[in-house]
């Protein structure tokens, strides 16, 4: 009994080896060297064969082992690498920050901003698309073309970044308010009213990012534009602020020339900047009760439809888009033109400003280039320059005409002057076009000299109105042409000088002639309408008819 | 220019225009018309009279610059028509005036004593029987050209102080007036047989039916009896007018025109109002 349990022990022993997986014979034979193989012996003996792989198993494993050991080592020498050059680098970064910070003096120096232009860049990410087509571009057009022009963002970042987050709270709010109209009927009319208002504003919203350009002149004065972008009518409106080099006294009439309201009114024909420019604004104004948006143009600024263009925003005519979106060609193609537009029209109004400071006093400023225009003497003198409003030109019997033929409309500035020689006075009143000096003042003339003649009744006063409006371009003077109000206004002194001079003496009154004739005239009168003769001829220094 | 610099220069332009002269095409269709700038426009009158007629049909058909100064003076031969200037007369062919780009026939200037003050010729007159073209002008001369060999002849040298502006006869009556008052003179007797009462100075006077028309510095046409009475007084567009035209060449487009100190021609198809007015664009 005993004895059959031991041998079934003994047969049913496993041997630990036998767990081992142990390569394949033939692989044994191939890898395994001669000494512990020994194939003549283990061939033939499976005992020995069988020892013999397990001393291969053996001397493998210890190769292994070791094998594992350099390994874990040679990680272990790798990690402190990595971690030596993570601090290397981190401490890099601070470095390179105070190399920065120390650079600034240097780029100021140089005239490189880049630590500037690189923060600009960032704010520049969170304008909303047409302030950012209008940065973009009016930067490369600065840097390419023209170094007085500078570009920067103005506004907060953090409310910039807030609008698109969704508003958690909206629903109370609808809830609240929901309940708050159930109440009596007394408190609806305000909250409808107070609702309504806010309604305006929510529509009339501005971007807090804003773009400010400013222009500099060679007389050193700036025109600071400011531009605006509201989110919910998709327009951009521009604010403008003028500062001069030197501090200036506004003469009573120039009051209008520089005021921010009107100064780049009509800068382009016809962009009057009184209507939104984007056509599906209107449906968006009937839902909350705005008439125009000419209303809010003091505090939101004006909508010029060249704003619009150096946004990249195009509004086809009349006929409301779904999606206007912001496209930088259509700014790069208007930017070269609307910034020397603008130069010339704030270079313009300056120099008109001066010169009405001049006017005031009752001296017409000619300047040396001029004066050939004119002969040396000169009589009639201006007495009294004012400015007038729209519609008292209207009133005026003698400007009929050019209100009809739509020389004259309500985006012009009107002005009076009145020039007297004896008893003679002449009153011009002027239409200045906002697009002064291309397009010229025009005027209108009434000579107060025993009896009151205008062009309605006397051929003369027609033929010298024509001689400042429509003959302009001779009293240009040298470019730009600043000087073309001047140089009419004296040209108006010596016409009444000669029309007075030429007066035929009526001999049924008796005494001298008023003005006796100095003028050096060729013929007195000409043609079938009886022409005196108010053309000047230099140098030689006489009259003669056109 | 800008076209926006163009438009403002032309509208002033068009307001301080003065029509001078007028004259009817030898078929009766066309009127020419001579500005204050030196520009002749051709009106088409069968357009503007035509049941169809739009505002287009009272432009010109064609403008162009025919002279340097203002054209005072237009007339009419069978074929041709003359403008004078600032001492200047051209001539251009009635067949090839309405296409654009016309060229003068001929252009010739009568003798003149000074040559600083070029006078201008106020005033032509054809004198068909023998074939010659009277010029009146500012230098207070009459010259006589030859339509055949365009010789000039200084006729006459009226030295008047005051100036006549206005001449017509009607067989046995005489009509002027100018710096003077519109007299009536019998040519016969040549004596002043009537002063018209008119204060402002006329500057075109003319015979029609039993009536003289006549026009001046006011914006009226005066319609006067032999026996000096005012018949009737018009009102027009221009202000003051420089010249009345009576198309008697074509039956269909009887009418009378007057141009004067402004871009409008006025157009009456009844003398009693104004129909319509042609203008320069």
């Amino acid at each position: 009994m005993h004895l059959q349990k031991e041998i079934t022990k003994c047969l049913e022993f496993k041997s630990k080896h036998e767990e081992i997986e142990l390569v394949s014979v033939e692989e044994f034979y191939k890898e395994a060297p001669p000494e512990i193989s020994k194939p003549d012996i283990t061939l033939s003996d499976p005992h020995h064969q069988t020892l013999a792989r397990l001393d291969w198993e053996l001397e493998q494993r210890k190769r292994l082992a070791e094998k594992y050991k350099e390994c874990l080592t040679s990680k272990e020498k790798i990690l402190k690498e990595i971690e030596v050059k993570k601090e290397y680098l981190s401490s890099l970064q601070p470095r390179l920050n105070s190399i920065m910070q120390a650079s600034l003096p240097v780029q100021e120096y140089l005239f490189m901003p880049f630590d500037q232009a690189h923060k600009q860049y960032e704010t520049a990410r969170h304008l909303p698309p047409p302030l950012y087509v209008l940065f973009v571009q009016a930067n490369a057009y600065g840097q390419a073309c023209d170094k007085k022009l500078s570009v920067a963002i103005e506004g907060s970042v953090e409310e910039a970044k807030a609008l698109y987050k969704p508003p958690e709270d909206s629903q109370d709010d609808e809830s609240d308010s929901d309940a708050e109209e159930e109440q009596t009927t007394k408190r609806r009319r305000p909250t409808l009213g107070v609702q309504l208002d806010d309604k305006r504003k929510e529509m009339l919203k501005r971007h807090p990012l804003s773009v400010t350009i400013d222009l500099k002149c060679k007389d050193e004065s700036v025109l600071h534009l400011t531009f605006y972008y509201l989110m919910n009518l998709n327009v951009m409106t521009v604010k403008t602020k003028v500062t001069t080099a030197v501090e200036m006294t506004t003469p009573i009439s120039a009051g209008d020339l520089l005021s921010p309201d009107s100064l780049l009114n009509c800068l382009y024909p016809g962009d009057h900047g009184k209507k939104t420019p984007n056509p599906a604004n209107q449906f968006q104004f009937d839902k909350v009760g705005i008439l125009t948006l000419n209303d809010y143009v003091t505090e939101l600024g004006h909508p010029y439809v060249w704003v619009q263009k150096l946004g990249g925003l195009h509004f086809p005519k009349d006929q409301p888009q779904h999606t206007v979106t912001a496209d930088n060609s259509l700014s790069a193609s208007h930017m070269e033109m609307t910034m020397k537009l603008l130069r010339t029209r704030l270079q313009s109004r300056l120099a008109l400003h001066k010169q009405f400071a001049s006017l005031e006093h009752g001296i017409v400023p000619v300047s040396s280039e001029c004066q050939q225009l004119f002969p040396a003497k000169v009589v009639s003198r201006l007495v009294k320059w004012t400015a007038i409003t729209y519609e008292d030109y209207l009133e005026l019997s003698y400007t009929k005409d050019i209100v009809e033929a739509g020389l004259a409309e309500d985006t012009h500035l009107y002005y009076m002057a009145l020039i007297e020689r004896g008893t003679a006075k002449l009153q011009a009143a002027v239409v200045l076009n906002p697009g002064y000096s291309s397009m010229p003042p025009i005027f209108s003339l009434c000579l107060t000299w025993k009896g009151e003649r205008t062009n309605n009744n006397d051929d003369n006063i027609r033929a010298m109105e024509s001689e400042v409006s429509v003959f302009y371009k001779e009293l240009s003077g040298p470019k730009p042409g600043y000087q073309l109000l001047t140089n009419q206004l004296q040209r108006l002194c010596v016409i009444l000088d000669v029309y007075l001079e030429t007066e035929s003496h009526d001999n049924s009154v008796e005494g001298p002639k008023e003005f006796p004739q100095e003028k050096m005239c060729l013929r007195l009168v000409r043609g079938p309408s009886r022409m005196k003769p108010f053309k000047f001829n230099h140098p030689q220094g006489f009259f003669s008819h056109r | 220019m800008a076209p926006q610099e163009m438009d403002v220069q032309r509208a002033l332009e068009l307001l301080h225009m003065s029509v001078f002269s007028q004259s009817v095409s030898p078929c009766g269709k066309y009127l020419a018309a001579g500005n204050s700038y030196g520009e002749i426009g051709i009106f088409s009158l069968s357009a503007a009279l035509s049941a169809e007629a739009k505002e287009e049909s009272k432009k010109p058909v064609v403008c162009f610059t025919a002279h340097n100064g203002p054209v005072y003076a237009l007339t009419s031969t069978d074929r041709q028509l003359l403008s004078a200037s600032d001492g200047e007369l051209k001539a251009w062919n009635w067949a090839e005036i309405v296409k654009k780009g016309c060229k003068e026939a001929w252009s010739r200037r009568p003798p003149y004593r000074s040559s600083l003050e070029v006078p201008e010729i106020n005033s032509l007159q054809l004198n068909l029987k023998d074939n010659s073209l009277l010029l009146a002008g500012g230098d207070c001369t009459v010259h006589a050209m030859d339509l055949e060999t365009g010789v000039f002849t200084e006729c006459s040298r009226p030295q008047y102080g005051k100036w006549i502006r206005c001449l017509a006869t009607d067989s046995d009556w005489m009509v002027c007036g100018g710096g003077p008052a519109l007299t009536l003179w019998h040519l016969r007797s040549v004596t002043p047989t009537t002063v018209f009462p008119l204060a402002p100075a006329q500057h075109h006077a003319m015979f029609y039916q039993d009536l003289i028309l006549c026009a001046g510095q006011g914006p009226t046409i005066y319609h006067l009896q032999l026996s000096g009475d005012v018949r009737a007084q018009i009102p027009c567009s221009p202000r003051a007018l420089h010249s009345l035209c009576l198309n008697q060449r074509s039956p269909e487009h009887k009418v009378l025109t007057a141009a004067g100190s402004s871009h409008k021609i006025d157009v009456f198809t009844n003398f009693g109002y104004r129909a319509f007015s042609l203008a320069f664009a």
